[in-house]
């Protein structure tokens, strides 16, 4: 998917799609004569990049497609193009595409029970398709994987029946092929996203960052990317490299920033004016996280996003033209200001004894910032995010990469009523904490988990144990293991510590661009 | 399920997977994206949230779970797709090394 942005594609011109269309892909498939659906199968899905790239890698691994790797770059462009997803339909799924890891899904039992057993539910919601396709679909997974019928959930009912009778047309209404927000999309204007952005992220291994980013646009909706900013210890950003847009509005960054190869996924806003989404790095993706970028005037990010009730302490506010004086609400006063440019303002805030515990809107000038800070009495609660997790080993000598996880804690007070786990906590946002790891249950300390599965930094980075049966466990177990995450903050006289739970468990042999 | 006793080891994991909290668990890994909840057993995890019901360690039964492609989003199903994913490797509790993922072409 990836080389497609980092490698300079001849044009992706419709007369070009549909010429690879009808050279490549007729063997099999046939003109049906409908202007609407002319390619059988193929005009009958509307389906993301990554997802484009993933039929037509089937079709070359599976059913003999040739293909040249510059013809196969212009086809998925067109086809993203013309058979995409409107950003409404991407929105709430987008979590697959930027590979977020430990996002626990919940979809209807229909689609569970019959799709989501293997695969995750944004798989199947980032699809379109007539009834009739739905029903290939299931005839597909019958003939290539026939004992999907076996598996529990499924040999105790008429699992094909069901699939074939009731799941398809109902995939039929709720994700067919023609809908509104397709073709509104269709019709919209579209922009470019030529120009200089400001961008605004946390990288697990870094920390919070802020940069500037200039777009230039190469034609053909290929673009070139420089940034240049900083991390919040002070160390510089550099980054350069390319970027291609998707369906008017799917971004594909690959930037190389500080020597490290890193991918971008981001769904530029409708009116052009901003990128969200997730930075990642290529040969590790749990290693990334969410980043904003905005085109004109705005505040991205502050940090840190709370202060306590008589503190003082320097704050950073990230964004874009920040011109003016900086107000951080009722009982917070700016002392001084440290340093400040037009994308970057550091303070010194102080909040008095007497401050009421709550969220404050953050200004400068004009500008007002989405994220508010927090004034509070004392920490009284932390959660770690993700709650659930899996890491997977790896290495050891094996062909696999480990697969990592990572922890943040998330502070909050416990609000008027002082209890802390209510409704009226509240959130003081991401806090720096230490990290420990302890057995989950009984079976995990008897098993010895602990000594096996994997240490935890004190970034809150866990990395498992090798691959391979450990003959030093009990049956040549491998070193999987059930454990707990445990991240203590300490803030003021507080000690508070909140826990997640991890499964370190086995490799995935199929690796998918989407799982 | 209070007339029979349990006497296997899955069985009595069952018998204590009671509580809201741990059924909770077992729900939130098994949806987990990238993981499979077809769990009899499970390849990330077990029907009762953990590991102890898996097949450990995992490459001394890999190939009766390839060879039935019974977790196909995560073992390559050598029946239909990847015929050829363990071709050179006969043994995998003594070979594991060489298996590699499968992934698409560029």
């Amino acid at each position: 998917m990836f080389a497609l942005a980092s490698v300079g594609a001849s044009s992706a011109l419709a007369a070009d799609g549909e010429s690879i269309i009808r050279d490549r892909c007729l063997g099999c498939h046939v003109e049906t004569g409908e202007s609407a659906t002319p390619f059988s199968r193929i005009s009958e899905q509307r389906k993301t990049p990554e997802g484009w790239l993933m039929a037509i890698s089937r079709m070359q691994q599976q059913r003999g497609l040739v293909i040249t790797p510059e013809e196969k770059r212009t086809l998925v462009k067109y086809l993203a193009d013309t058979q995409g997803l409107a950003p409404a339909e991407t929105r709430e799924l987008r979590y697959v595409l930027e590979k977020q890891p430990n996002v626990t899904e919940s979809f209807e039992p229909w689609l569970q029970d019959t799709c989501v057993r293997c695969h995750s539910g944004a798989r199947i919601g980032l699809q379109r398709r007539t009834e009739e396709d739905w029903k290939w679909l299931v005839h597909f997974h019958m003939g290539q994987q026939p004992t999907a019928e076996l598996h529990a959930g499924a040999r105790d009912r008429a699992w094909f029946d069901i699939a074939l009778n009731q799941v398809a047309p109902k995939l039929g209404q709720v994700y067919g092929l023609n809908t509104q927000e397709w073709s509104d999309w269709q019709a919209a204007d579209k922009q470019s996203l030529s120009g200089r952005w400001v961008m605004s992220g946390y990288l697990p291994e870094k920390g919070q960052f802020d940069a500037t980013v200039h777009i230039s646009e190469l034609g053909n909706d290929k673009y070139s990317v420089t940034m240049d900013g900083q991390y919040a210890d002070g160390t510089p950003l550099t980054g350069k490299g390319s970027g291609i847009v998707y369906t008017s509005y799917d971004w594909r960054g690959a930037v190389t920033i500080n020597g490290v190869k890193m991918r971008q996924v981001l769904a530029a806003s409708e009116d052009g004016q901003s990128l969200n989404g997730r930075m990642f790095k290529r040969d590790d993706d749990v290693l990334g996280g969410q980043v904003t970028a905005i085109k004109g005037a705005g505040i991205t990010a502050v940090s840190p996003s709370y202060i306590r009730q008589g503190e003082r302490k320097l704050l950073t506010i990230s964004g874009n033209k920040l011109n003016g004086s900086v107000h951080l609400g009722a009982g917070v006063k700016v002392v001084s200001v440290v340093s400040r440019d037009d994308n970057r303002v550091v303070v010194v805030a102080e909040a008095s004894q007497r401050a009421e515990s709550g969220h404050r809107e953050v200004r400068v000038g004009k500008l007002s910032s989405e994220m508010p800070l927090a004034v509070y009495d004392q920490l009284a609660r932390v959660d770690i995010t993700p709650s659930d997790s899996i890491a997977r080993v790896g290495g050891g000598g094996g062909a696999l990469a480990k697969q990592k996880s990572w922890y943040r804690a998330v502070g909050y007070a416990a609000g008027a009523d002082g209890k802390p786990g209510t409704e009226d906590d509240i959130r003081l946002g991401y806090m720096p904490a230490s990290w420990s790891l302890k057995p989950f249950d009984e079976i995990a300390e008897h098993d010895g988990d602990i000594k096996y599965a994997g240490t935890i930094d004190d970034r809150g980075i866990f990395t498992p144990g090798d691959a391979g049966p450990n003959p030093e466990r009990k049956m040549s177990t491998n070193n999987v293991g059930n454990l707990t995450v445990t991240g203590t903050v300490h803030d003021g006289n507080q000690v508070v510590s909140g826990d997640s739970h991890l499964l370190v468990t086995v490799q995935k042999f199929v690796r998918a661009l989407i799982d | 399920m209070k007339h029979l006793k349990s006497f296997n080891k899955k069985a009595k994991m069952l018998d204590r997977t009671t509580s809201q909290d741990e059924v909770e668990d077992v729900v939130a890994m098994q949806s987990m994206v990238g993981c499979t909840s077809v769990n009899d057993p499970g390849w990330e995890v077990d029907p009762f949230g953990g590991l102890g019901s898996l097949c450990q360690p995992m490459e001394a039964d890999l190939y009766g779970c390839a060879d039935a492609c019974w977790w196909p989003a995560q073992v390559p199903d050598t029946m239909s797709t990847h015929p050829n994913w363990s071709q050179d490797v006969s043994k995998a509790d003594e070979d594991w090394r060489k298996l590699d993922s499968v992934f698409p072409e560029e």
